[in-house]
């Protein structure tokens, strides 16, 4: 497979505060990253990475609009035409009623449609093997990786003189 | 890091324009009382529903910082100074709920039905024994009405200013150090729960039992979370206010952010809060809960409606996106809004109810003594069959039969309502009847005659009255007086000590607080991140 002959050089930092600091020298350096790995959501980092505005909550409303479309209309169809039941001495046609169910479904629709969308997007489904750089990215190490595979020797050494002035705990190359 | 600006000072043009205010709201205080019913219903009810709010906000401030506190919330020790001045608004609050408490006391307000001191309704042997206000006797009575209110918000008050005392000490601290933090966490933590389950108690009393046949177990909750609201927009705007001042420049639109994430999430509990007490209630369809609503919709569709389009549209919409939670100008447009919704939301909670209340009151003392014969305790249902009723408004309106009539059966529309739903939509044609046979329905016209004010009143209490069917000009006035109060007071506090808790813990946390929120346009601006 093609993804697996990437040749990747990675180091990795103790804190998160090293790490940015080292994405903004890398920055300034014009050093291209292919990617940074935490163990958590680091605060501030979206925009030093130079990362666009996530569009995944656009479609979350999208959906949620969808969903409570949905239920109003297939409820008004159900009780008023399909199969009418008097509830309670209520009117068929009982808005506040429809409510919560409103309100379930656009919660259902929102929240699975935005699940779906974003393991499509990750291209997350099931029985994707985990292409982890590092084990120790999951817990309490902060990795910047660089895609060095056509990447001349010069650039390699460049990289690695990069991670020792910025203080990298430990410097390493995978074939992904 | 270095802070300037970290001093509030009241200066004397604010000062003039807060005295202004106040003024106004004391003019238009005189004015309602002036030109009102005999019972001063409108001067009364806009004391008590502006004493609510402005008290429930510095309540909720207090609930609100409480809660930060003991979850060891490091974003907000920028603003907790603010929330800290806000809450020891509850010291003029003691005064403003003992003065209504007075009242109910001397009787100089006839706001509560369970405490008429013309026809004892929890009397057995009255002529107007009233069943279901003397099953709540023991809660509805002026002993409980004083702790409830006064006696409450004193035990309020002392936490509130014992967490004050000691922000203020931690302030002398060599350096930064958990020391007074943990004393303040202690006061803070075991004010959670006092304030959780004593707040209710001063609802039902002071808000709730306007309406004293009503009940709802989602009421305390909802007007909670409306005082909140109120508490919650009133940070975001003076907030904005302070940085169009020169101060507070540390407080980023980080932390505006996760104010607006509050505000658009406690609209939306406050929304399902009010859907959840509507729907219940709709579905149930039980009469002495269903008029509550019932009236509110047909005769105040403005209250009603504006209600829910200013308190949970508005926000929702707005607040919805990430990056209008962010702006300083959106936000005080939203905050506005919801600040001056949840004064309309006690709007709605209070007056319809005051007005019945005064109505009824009006009715049975001019009718009390015409039926002192009926010693019998009367039911709803059976006071509709028997002859007690018809003759009652007959002194009062003899003109028409079918208006005296009429007259009764709105009287009683609440008892009528306890029994079946059908005798209260049998009660809002023949009301309209008595509209048609009084002639004169809307005492908004009548101005500056207040006998003439009163008689429509009495006549009809459902028609369209300004100052209880929508807020007037004399309502907005007394809300600017109030609101100029509660600022006089909150700056007085403000300039007390420095605008920064120097040496709480969390400060250099909440100095450097971002909540990791990517806008784009704020990277093109170069705003907010460095």
């Amino acid at each position: 497979m093609a993804a697996q002959s990437k040749k990747v050089l990675y180091g990795l930092y103790n804190d998160e505060e090293e790490l940015k600091s080292a994405i903004k020298t890398a920055n300034a350096q014009h050093l291209d990253i292919m990617d940074v790995f935490t163990p958590f959501p680091v605060h501030g980092l979206d925009p030093i990475l130079g990362l666009k505005e996530s569009r995944l909550h656009i479609m979350g409303f999208v959906y949620g609009a969808i969903g409570a479309l949905f239920a109003f209309l297939a409820m008004t169809w159900i009780f008023t035409s399909d199969w009418p039941i008097v509830f309670g001495g209520k009117p068929y046609w009982s808005v506040p009623a429809f409510i919560p169910i409103v309100f379930e479904n656009t919660v259902l629709y929102s929240a699975w449609g935005m699940t779906i969308t974003f393991y499509t997007v990750c291209g997350m489904w099931p029985g994707v093997k985990a292409k982890t750089l590092d084990n120790r990215i999951t817990d309490d190490k902060f990795c910047i990786a660089f895609d060095v595979s056509d990447a001349p020797e010069g650039d390699v050494k460049n990289l690695q003189g990069f991670f020792t002035k910025t203080g990298a705990a430990e410097v390493n190359v995978k074939m992904m | 890091m270095n802070l300037t600006n970290t001093q509030f000072v009241f200066e004397g043009k604010t000062k003039r324009i807060l005295y202004g205010g106040m003024a106004l709201g004391v003019l238009c205080l005189v004015l309602s009382f002036l030109n009102d019913d005999e019972y001063h219903t409108r001067f009364w009810t806009n004391f008590l529903h502006n004493s609510v709010y402005f008290t429930g906000i510095a309540l909720m401030a207090m609930f609100f910082m409480a809660a930060q506190i003991t979850a060891f919330a490091g974003w907000n020790t920028v603003i907790r100074r603010i929330l800290e001045g806000t809450s020891q608004f509850m010291w003029v609050g003691i005064i403003l709920m003992g003065i209504i408490a007075a009242g109910v006391w001397l009787h100089f307000h006839h706001l509560y039905h369970w405490n008429d001191p013309n026809v004892n309704v929890t009397d057995p042997a009255a002529p107007h024994y009233d069943r279901i206000i003397a099953g709540k006797k023991g809660f509805l009575n002026p002993v409980f009405f004083t702790i409830a209110t006064v006696g409450f918000l004193a035990l309020w008050y002392f936490w509130a200013r014992n967490v004050r005392k000691l922000s203020i000490a931690q302030d002398t601290e060599e350096t930064a150090s958990f020391d007074y933090y943990k004393k303040i966490r202690r006061w803070s933590a075991s004010f959670l729960p006092i304030a959780g389950f004593l707040s209710p108690v001063l609802l039902w009393q002071a808000v709730m039992s306007l309406d004293p046949h009503w009940y709802s177990t989602m009421f305390a909750w909802y007007s909670t979370a409306s005082m909140w609201l109120g508490s919650i927009s009133f940070t975001v705007l003076i907030i904005i206010y302070l940085k169009s001042k020169g101060y507070l420049e540390y407080v980023t639109h980080d932390h505006l952010h996760d104010v607006g994430k509050y505000l658009f999430g406690i609209s939306v509990f406050w929304t399902y809060l009010w859907f959840d007490q509507f729907m219940l209630i709709w579905y149930a369809n039980n009469g002495e809960e269903t008029i509550y609503f019932k009236e509110r919709m047909n005769h105040y569709p403005v209250l009603f409606w504006g209600n829910l389009l200013m308190n949970f549209v508005a926000p929702f919409l707005i607040l919805m996106r990430n990056d209008t939670k962010r702006k300083f100008g959106t936000m005080f447009f939203v905050a506005l809004i919801v600040f001056f919704g949840h004064w309309w939301d006690f709007f709605y909670m209070i007056k319809p109810g005051a007005r019945i209340a005064a109505f009824e009151a009006k009715e049975l003392a001019e009718g009390g003594h015409e039926t002192s014969h009926s010693a019998a305790p009367i039911s709803g249902a059976q006071h509709e069959e028997t002859a007690t009723t018809a003759e009652q408004p007959a002194e009062t309106h003899s003109e028409d039969p079918a208006a005296a009539h009429s007259d009764a059966d709105t009287a009683h529309s609440e008892e009528a309502a306890a029994q079946t739903e059908s005798a209260a939509d049998h009660g809002t044609p023949a009301a309209e009847a008595a509209t048609a046979a009084a002639g004169h329905g809307d005492e908004g016209g009548h101005g500056g005659d207040a006998h003439g004010g009163s008689h429509a009143e009495a006549a009809e209490p459902n028609s369209f009255r300004l100052g209880f069917t929508v807020p007037g000009l004399e309502e907005i006035g007394v809300m600017i007086g109030f609101l100029s109060l509660f600022l006089f007071f909150l700056f007085g506090q403000l300039e007390r000590v420095s605008l920064i808790p120097w040496k709480d813990p969390f400060l250099e946390e909440s100095l450097h607080h971002e909540t990791g929120a990517l806008i784009e346009s704020e990277q093109v601006e170069g705003g907010g991140h460095h």
